[in-house]
């Protein structure tokens, strides 16, 4: 059954989603409600239990030492709370402003593991690299939604972007010169992919 | 851990590294996402709170908000302003940036600067963000278990060894790994300048 969500009003069929905010949007004030299924919010006050993560889960996210660490980070307890709440029943995850606290090799694993037990990530955030993570976007200002849509079409919109205080992505904003230069012929959303096209 | 003792002042210092920030010296002042009590016109109590809350975004219409009126990047502007009330020589702010747009980011960098010279601060920020003090700090200092464990310049980019990389830095990683001489770029404009001389003239 699929599951929806509404945000202002506004409904959506939950699927791995970037809210990108600006910094005056406050999201626990949310009108944001998920429909037959519940979920699991990972907000700046993390809370756990060590009980509740077993000593696997902590192998595979390389975060061992947190058992027996003696005084824990606000980095580690955001982790501790993280893989606390990983294997929920529950089908959805929304993180609020809370990814861009964690490091690259633990984000990595967490979406991978998310993904392959069909979870879904609803990420709230105002830094403009996470839009990258999933293919659907919706922006909020002024506890308004500005515009929604594929990742695609919205990071085409440089102009509100801009206007709203967000430059692009460096991967958009170096294709795009890229383009202009005629050395691409297209916007290209991974390193990878680009570095391929440029350099064969 | 003492890190701001022996560094020169009037400058900003970047800290990354995984640490809980705390200080006992009355000379620093801790900028984060303190949940003050009361309102803020109560918290910041001071005929220049105006001018305070001018100078990190706000305005007067946030006088009268409480912590639960106000976003996680409101808060930590309000406790700014506080700071600045406050007048202490050191200022430390811990992940001051992690709500904010980019041209937020650019603009408390410009005040963050502003602060050193004008107003001799010595600032130090805490974050996880390069970008966000690798073209304002005088140094970095990276920690682990307590511990500063590496000092890097704002040119030495051996501190990509430590931290998570910039985009630009995964980027022109890539780039170096296909044997593509290139420079160790800050800005995406200098890269995009740095390819098309690559492509233009391939030898």
């Amino acid at each position: 059954m699929p599951i929806l969500f509404t945000i202002n009003n506004k409904t959506f069929l939950a699927t791995n989603t970037t809210v990108l905010t600006t910094s005056e949007y406050n999201p626990n004030q949310d009108t944001i409600e998920f429909y037959n299924k519940g979920i699991i919010v990972i907000n700046e006050t993390p809370e756990y239990s060590l009980n509740d993560i077993p000593y696997s889960l902590l192998t595979l996210f390389e975060c061992e030492e947190l058992k027996v660490k003696k005084e824990l980070t606000f980095i580690d307890k955001l982790k501790l709370n993280i893989l606390s709440v990983i294997n929920s029943s529950k089908k959805v995850y929304v993180f609020l402003n809370t990814l861009t606290y964690l490091d690259d090799p633990f984000k990595e694993t967490l979406f991978k593991y998310l993904k392959d037990n069909n979870k879904i990530i609803i990420n709230y955030t105002t830094n403009i690299e996470e839009t990258l993570y999933f293919d659907y976007i919706i922006v909020i200002h002024d506890n308004k939604i500005i515009m929604e849509g594929p990742k695609k079409a919205l990071l085409k919109e440089e102009k509100i972007l801009k206007k709203l205080g967000f430059n692009l992505p460096f991967i958009v904003e170096l294709s795009i010169g890229l383009k202009y230069y005629g050395l691409i012929d297209k916007i290209y959303y991974d390193n990878e992919s680009l570095v391929n096209k440029l350099w064969n | 851990m003492r890190i701001l003792e022996d560094v020169t002042k009037s400058r900003i210092y970047g800290l990354m590294g995984n640490i809980n920030i705390t200080t006992n010296n009355e000379n620093y002042r801790i900028i984060n996402g303190y949940k003050f009590k009361n309102t803020v016109e109560e918290y910041l109590n001071n005929p220049k709170s105006s001018v305070a809350l001018k100078m990190v975004s706000l305005n007067d219409d946030y006088l009268p908000k409480k912590v639960s009126d106000l976003s996680p990047a409101e808060i930590k502007k309000v406790n700014f302003a506080h700071a600045l009330i406050e007048n202490k020589e050191y200022l430390i702010f811990d992940y001051f940036e992690k709500e904010l747009t980019t041209k937020e980011k650019e603009d408390f960098k410009r005040l963050f600067t502003r602060l050193t010279k004008d107003y001799h601060k010595t600032i130090l920020i805490f974050t996880n963000d390069l970008t966000f003090i690798w073209d304002i700090s005088s140094a970095i200092f990276y920690v682990d278990n307590s511990k500063v464990i590496n000092t890097f310049s704002s040119k030495d980019s051996n501190i990509l060894n430590y931290v998570d990389n910039p985009s630009i830095s995964k980027f022109i990683t890539l780039l170096k790994k296909r044997n593509i001489s290139i420079e160790d770029y800050k800005s995406p404009q200098d890269l995009l300048k740095a390819i098309y001389r690559l492509k233009e003239n391939p030898n």
